[in-house]
């Protein structure tokens, strides 16, 4: 293959270019209540041309052989076209040529088991939630999604990388009367099946609470101060800060980009915050990005301080700063753009027990149902929670939705706990979707949460 | 295609290939820069087949050897899904008007151009933060089946969009416009960018409450997507729509009228068949408030002893690629009847309340029930009929099977966005929560 991709760079004039093959292979097994709707392997392949000419740059997706020809032209035209337009030429920041072919370690190989013992397996957990009488549906699935990388630029680097990802999981619904609920249940990761098995307690545990919800009171729309748990701090480190670290998103935002300069303290001092895909054994982890550059981890906050930036090798010339190596596709259809890894809080000391004494009487919101942010402003919704009274628990809540402000949360949030847990799944949307998107965090206390409830 | 076709029918009972050729091409302005442009050329083959009642499915992106396919397909039929349905033999298809041959010469050139254009004009007048972006998409979709179906459909399309930013933040006033080719945005709609832009500048805090809320087109969405849950033949099937039963009843206020409207070729991307060949309709889910009808792919169909609507789309909520998806039935062209007031004139009948301009979130929370809770993205509060100013930091929650009983009035107009073609609408008694 590496030859073939050295043809069509060698026909390539070009200041630089890269171009990118992936084979990738599906295999999916889903199930809508008890029956199976879609079962089946397949495998889809394309490849990915960026050119950097007079200093524009430019990319194109082509999925035959045979229109190489008319991409190559394409992909130098546009770039012409950029340089033409543009008064700031566009460089991209120097990056070490690497030949490598890495395959992670796989603890339990997902190719090497029959689709029949996934299919059983996904087939026996599915049959969990509904054995009980008020869950009326599910829709349950195996995912298991193989990226076959070979990438080669004009400057020698030549890398060949798979990233094999597997999920299992989907959504549980109960009904009483009219009152529809449902919760998410999920479970999976980069490095092998045994990431799907021994699923039960997890889905039984999710049945009870949705079930459980159909009791639970909505939660009144209001100002409060709250708990969040591992899962949602996660994903405020994702939605409402992480985004803001990458640098194709706040060059586009001047006035962001003014508060974000490295040094300005943004947040309270127990708030650090990391971006590491290099930690094996996580669904964020992966060697080299899409443009060829190894990841690396970026301290992004350290005690409420913006220490890093996540980057690609155009941004990381443009802001001045060292390369990351968060430029990343969601397959052979994209040209890569700038993605976290995996982002999480990084815990402190206080336990849990701490934070609810220390909270006093608020809420306790549990884990995320979809999250959005538009520069400064955040929203995303909880599964369900608690209202808290006097440090202890005191009824279900339901409907809850959280809205803020970046800069005020950042602040806002007063204590953090030492309990960090990482996702299993992800499904960050950026026009691709990234569904190694890892992020996490332990408990942590935030003032005065604005609760839309519904 | 027809290759496939006829090796694939002498092993199974019924075939049908469906392929999709996509090529596009898109140029970005951020800072009222050029900033970049990009291009795909993509295609691909998919093979439904049905032996024994159950379906096997199978894709790829280079169809070299038409036998492993076809292999992938019977492979897949081990996992026995149900397929009760039988693919349809569809002729006499309208003519549509879906593809002008002037685009296959409109140059990247020419968005920069008008993109340019538009970036002065936005500058000039406005201290926003100005993003745009054009592009061009031709697709051809063809389709095939053992029942005599051969069908084949050629889009053209021009788009551009973009937002005007306020400044602090990613909030700002969103608009689009598409074509089947080139042509210059019209005047209304910067001016309208411009108006809305700059009236709410200032950045005022009322009080949480319920209040009226003018549902722009660009955030009904959120309404749609509920109701799209609730009248879809899938949920119907897996019994979580709460209007399962309300068929002929009347579920929302009577000036709500809302319709699929495929066949409509005035608009870029008009079909006269679904993604399983089916004929396309006008199509009323609600007349005058009251549930006429619920959307059925084939599948849904058969299980529920109804007829294909003509709504199967290879389709998910985000993206995918279609060859790699099977069709769900999926509403493509939603267009919510225009009411009689203008928009300044629904804006003088909100004694207090906000213009919910865009939102952030609608994908969150308790879809099928009809629940939303989103952020407001932007927002501008209004009192006596005149804009104050703009709200940051609120949330704007219901159920839509509530808001949509309360319509106050809905707009004159229908413009495109994101989801369909909607017109303003405006609503009372909604939940607005601020931080006071």
């Amino acid at each position: 293959m590496f030859e073939k991709l050295r043809k069509i760079l060698n026909k390539t004039d070009a200041d630089y270019a890269d171009i990118r093959y992936e084979n990738k292979k599906d295999t999916f097994i889903t199930f809508k209540g008890k029956e199976l709707t879609r079962i089946g392997s397949n495998s889809t392949d394309g490849y990915v041309l960026r050119v950097l000419k007079n200093s524009g740059f430019s990319s194109v997706a082509f999925t035959k052989e045979s229109d190489a020809k008319n991409a190559i032209k394409s992909a130098i035209e546009n770039a012409k076209l950029l340089a033409k337009n543009t008064e700031k030429p566009i460089k991209l920041a120097k990056a070490d040529v690497i030949k490598d072919t890495f395959f992670p370690e796989l603890i339990e190989d997902p190719r090497k088991i029959s689709i029949n013992e996934k299919l059983e397996l996904t087939r026996k957990l599915n049959s969990i939630p509904l054995k009980h009488e008020k869950v009326i549906n599910t829709t349950v699935g195996y995912g298991e999604v193989i990226r076959e990388r070979y990438f080669l630029n004009s400057e020698g680097s030549e890398i060949r990388e798979d990233l094999i990802t597997t999920r299992l999981g989907g959504l549980i619904t109960s009904k009483e009367g009219n009152l529809l609920q449902n919760i998410w249940v999920s479970t999976g990761g980069s490095d092998g099946f045994q990431n799907v098995r021994n699923q039960e307690e997890n889905f039984e545990k999710q049945t009870s609470i949705v079930v459980d919800l159909l009791k639970a009171k909505p939660v009144k729309a209001g100002v409060y101060n709250c708990i969040v748990n591992p899962d949602l701090a996660g994903v405020f480190a994702h939605e409402a800060f992480g985004h803001f670290s990458e640098a194709d998103i706040v060059e586009s935002l001047p006035a962001m980009r003014e508060k974000m300069k490295i040094g300005s303290k943004l947040g309270n001092d127990v708030v650090s915050i990391i971006d590491d895909a290099t930690i094996p054994n996580q669904l964020g982890f992966y060697k080299y990005d899409d443009e060829g550059v190894a990841v690396r981890k970026v301290q992004l906050m350290k005690n409420g301080v913006l220490t890093g930036r996540l980057h690609s090798r155009r941004t990381a010339e443009e802001f001045d700063e060292p390369i990351s190596g968060h430029c990343v596709a969601e397959d052979y259809r994209f040209a890569p753009i700038i993605r976290m890894g995996t982002i999480y809080i990084e815990p402190q000391k206080d336990s849990f027990e701490n934070l609810l004494k220390k909270l006093g009487d608020g809420l306790y919101i549990i884990d995320a149902k979809g999250g959005q942010t538009a520069g400064e402003n955040f929203t995303f919704g909880a599964q369900y929670g608690y209202v808290i009274k006097d440090g202890k628990l005191a009824g279900m809540i339901r409907d809850i939705y959280i809205s803020g402000n970046l800069y005020q949360t950042m602040k806002d949030i007063i204590m953090v706990g030492n309990d960090l847990v990482l996702t299993k799944t992800g499904g960050c949307g950026k026009g691709q979707t990234n569904i190694r998107s890892c992020h996490g965090g332990p408990h942590i206390l935030i003032k005065n949460v604005v609760i839309g409830g519904a | 295609m027809k290759k496939l076709l006829e090796i694939a029918k002498k092993v199974c009972d019924q075939a049908e290939v469906y392929s999709y050729e996509n090529s596009e091409s898109e140029v970005d302005f951020t800072h009222a820069e050029l900033h970049d442009i990009k291009s795909k050329i993509q295609s691909g083959v998919a093979l439904r087949i049905i032996k024994d009642r159950k379906l096997g499915f199978a894709y790829t992106c280079n169809l070299i050897n038409r036998e492993e396919l076809l292999e992938n397909a019977l492979d897949s039929l081990k996992g026995k899904v149900k397929a009760n349905y039988e693919f349809p033999f569809t002729k006499n298809l309208p003519n549509l008007n879906t593809y002008d041959n002037a685009i296959e010469k409109l140059a990247e050139n020419l968005f920069v151009e008008e993109c340019s254009r538009i970036c002065d004009i936005l500058k000039s007048k406005t201290d926003g933060e100005i993003e745009f972006g054009a592009g061009k998409d031709v697709t051809k979709i063809q389709i095939v089946n053992t029942s005599g179906t051969d069908v084949t459909n050629l889009t053209s399309s021009y788009g551009i969009g973009g937002s005007l930013i306020f400044p602090g933040g990613a909030a700002g006033v969103n608009r689009v416009f598409s074509k089947k080719k080139f042509q210059k945005t019209p005047d209304s709609i910067l001016d309208e960018m411009i108006s809305l832009y700059n009236s709410a500048k200032k950045v005022v805090e009322p009080k949480s409450g319920k209040m009226k809320v003018l549902f722009m087109p660009f955030s009904i969405y959120t309404l749609t997507w509920r109701i799209k849950s609730g009248t879809s033949a899938m949920s119907i099937y897996e019994k979580i729509s709460p209007v399962a039963d309300k068929i002929g009843k009347k579920i929302f206020d009577d000036k709500f009228t809302l319709y699929d409207d495929p066949l409509n070729d005035k608009y870029p991307g008009a079909r006269a068949f679904d993604d399983e060949g089916v004929a396309c309709k006008t199509f009323t889910l609600i007349e005058n408030g009251v549930l006429k009808s619920f959307y059925y792919d084939l599948n849904y169909a058969k299980k529920l002893n109804a007829k294909s609507t003509g709504h199967g789309y290879r389709t998910i909520d985000w993206g995918g690629d279609p060859i790699t998806l099977k069709p769900v039935p999926s509403l493509q062209y939603l267009t919510i009847k225009p009411g009689n007031k203008t928009f300044r004139g629904l804006v003088k009948m909100i004694d207090k309340g906000i213009i919910l301009d865009g939102v952030m979130g609608a994908h969150s929370g308790n879809i099928p029930n009809g629940d939303y809770s989103v952020g407001v993205s932007p927002a501008f509060y209004v009192e006596n009929g005149e804009i104050i100013g703009r709200v940051k930091d609120a949330m704007v929650a219901g159920n839509v099977y509530e808001t949509l009983k309360n319509i106050v009035a809905i707009e004159d107009t229908v413009h495109d966005c994101w989801g369909g073609r909607f017109p303003a609408i405006l609503c009372d008694n909604v939940s607005v929560a601020t931080k006071r």
